[in-house]
């Protein structure tokens, strides 16, 4: 265990020493050394901006994100567990997923305001398809075997639902949402950068505007630790959910 | 067939010749008796037609400068690329370059850019709501939203002022980062209260019905310089001879745009989307030759006392 925490480690501690030390004596104004980075971290970031612009922006991903998982799931089982509606439908989600959301973000504009809804329909539109598309994945490729045994012992209706359809697709619903979440930690920075007024792209613009350079950089420094944060609970949350089909497969591979 | 291989031998002979002719021109920027190959940012609005005017008249050819024009988003694109000397020369609004001076960056003006007409409700930009907005004066603007093209720069500085002059609080307006061309847009869908727009998009709104409620870059101060040209302190350094030849280039291209306002409408039309007969209507800026330092004074003391300085800038140090 502690060795894999220290492997784990080793790269972000070497990768963050060789930058402290390129830069040490660094005078191009836009690349200052780590060390001014570093300091200006604290007074930047832990004031009234985690309030106003932090917070404000994991707000909006969380709302965004949750919204996204709930659709994409019930979307997902509608159109998984019929076969005509797949047919149908499935060249249009593919048509839709193509679409990159940054260049929705006008029309969105256009339909939701400028405010929070617009920003938080910029993050489950980007969000939403790697949930649904492999929710509708999931729900297909539930096991003949399984399917055929809730028949004969017929468990129909919510039953069938959540302990068939959502156990047999979760490995596949996780790997779509673990996609979704770094998707939405993109398009939160993204849909801050039009129209804003607080949050933490909002913030960075407004440094890199006022060419107060080593505070963007911090900017960016916490983006990426919110990034890894965020990875590591999701991480927690799949363990628990997961922990019987991560079990299976290890039976599998001692075999 | 021999006259075809004539033909075809003459035909590569010229072609020769002309891309001889075309690496001569193409040569050494720094080789004696060549002109020098200067390259400048510049964002595609009214603002810079005397600069476009001036390469089109040959002002700048004249005094062995071959002009190349850049176009960027905005300003705060236009710092770093002078900064780091891939462009030689750009075009910024001041309160940009004081903030830049401020965190210690190397800028130095040349020359200056545009100013405001100076007459109040006919300026070339102004701060405007609906037709039907119950605001009335810059000071209804407290506790409301108003459009900028980007924070921090002449644009709410400018407003700020007018808000002072009308007698509000300046600290209660909310400010959007909103690009000039949403703003028609988004003042029409009621997504923001007001908005300052600068031509052609003040026609915009116009004709939609909107309403001119301040002239703030004629409120900030009187006969404001808006915006500069300016360069970096290691290119003054290392070719001043360069940097005095702009400079009188570039009068000389203010001044003859300044007296010649239809010419200077024609040239609008060659580097912005902007449709003729809109052209027509435009409220084209001033653009005297000198700075107006006075007004850049007031500038830079408004932005100490809006908090986007620290402290009043030296600008001895920035202007030449």
């Amino acid at each position: 265990m502690i060795k894999r925490i220290l492997l784990a480690v080793t790269m972000p501690v070497v990768l963050l020493a060789v930058w402290w030390f390129a830069s040490a004596g660094s005078t191009d104004f836009y690349f200052p050394p780590l060390r001014r980075i570093l300091e200006t971290f604290p007074e930047t970031w832990f004031g009234p901006r985690m309030v106003d612009d932090v917070l404000p922006s994991l707000a909006r991903l969380a709302i965004g994100y949750a919204a996204a998982l709930c659709v994409g799931i019930a979307l997902g089982m509608l159109i998984g567990a019929n076969r005509t509606l797949r047919a149908v439908v499935e060249p249009l989600l593919e048509f839709l997923r193509a679409v990159p959301p940054p260049v929705l973000v006008p029309i969105l504009m256009l339909m939701a305001g400028i405010g929070d809804l617009m920003k938080v329909l910029v993050i489950v539109s980007g969000c939403l398809w790697p949930i649904l598309l492999n929710t509708v994945e999931g729900v297909r490729a539930v096991d003949e075997v399984l399917t055929d045994t809730c028949r004969s012992y017929r468990i129909r209706g919510r039953l069938r639902v959540w302990h068939l359809m959502v156990r047999s697709a979760s490995p596949q619903i996780v790997a779509g949402a673990r996609q979704a979440l770094s998707i939405g930690i993109i398009l939160m920075v993204i849909s801050e950068m039009f129209a804003a007024s607080s949050g933490i792209g909002f913030t960075v613009i407004q440094f890199k505007d006022g060419f107060r350079i080593p505070q963007m950089w911090s900017g960016v420094l916490l983006l990426g630790l919110l990034g890894v944060l965020l990875a590591l609970l999701f991480r927690l949350v799949e363990r628990r959910v997961l922990g019987w089909y991560h079990g299976i497969r290890a039976v599998q591979k001692e075999r | 067939m021999r006259r075809h291989l004539a033909a075809i031998l003459l035909a590569t002979s010229l072609l020769a010749t002309a891309c001889g002719a075309g690496d001569g021109a193409d040569g050494g920027s720094a080789a004696p008796g060549e002109p020098d190959k200067v390259t400048v940012g510049v964002i595609p609005i009214l603002d810079v037609a005397p600069i476009y005017l001036g390469v089109e008249k040959g002002f700048f050819a004249e005094l062995d400068i071959d002009l190349e024009l850049t176009q960027a988003e905005g300003g705060a694109a236009i710092v770093p690329a002078v900064v780091s000397e891939q462009y030689q020369f750009g075009f910024s609004n001041v309160v940009s370059l004081l903030l830049a001076q401020s965190e210690g960056l190397p800028v130095k003006v040349v020359s200056n850019g545009n100013n405001s007409t100076g007459v109040d409700g006919e300026d070339f930009a102004g701060l405007m709501v609906k037709a039907d907005s119950p605001i009335r004066s810059a000071k209804d603007l407290e506790g409301r939203t108003v459009a900028a093209n980007t924070l921090q720069n002449i644009v709410d500085t400018s407003v700020r002022a007018s808000v002072r002059e009308a007698g509000g609080d300046p600290s209660k307006v909310k400010f959007v980062a909103l690009p000039f061309p949403e703003q028609p847009a988004a003042l029409a869908n009621g997504q923001v209260d007001a908005v300052f727009v600068v031509e052609p998009f003040q026609q915009a709104v116009l004709a939609e019905g909107g309403r001119k409620i301040a002239s703030s870059y004629v409120d900030a101060a009187d006969d404001l310089t808006v915006a500069v040209y300016f360069t970096s302190r290691q290119l003054q350094a290392e070719n001043p001879d360069l940097v005095r030849r702009f400079t009188e280039a570039m009068q000389e291209s203010l001044s003859y745009a300044d007296s010649h306002p239809d010419e200077a409408r024609q040239i609008i039309g060659t580097y912005t989307e902007i449709a003729p007969e809109v052209i027509e209507k435009l409220t084209l800026p001033k653009w005297p030759s000198d700075i107006n330092r006075d007004s850049l004074e007031t500038m830079a003391d408004l932005a100490v006392e809006d908090g986007l300085l620290k402290e009043t800038p030296d600008l001895n140090a920035l202007l030449p």
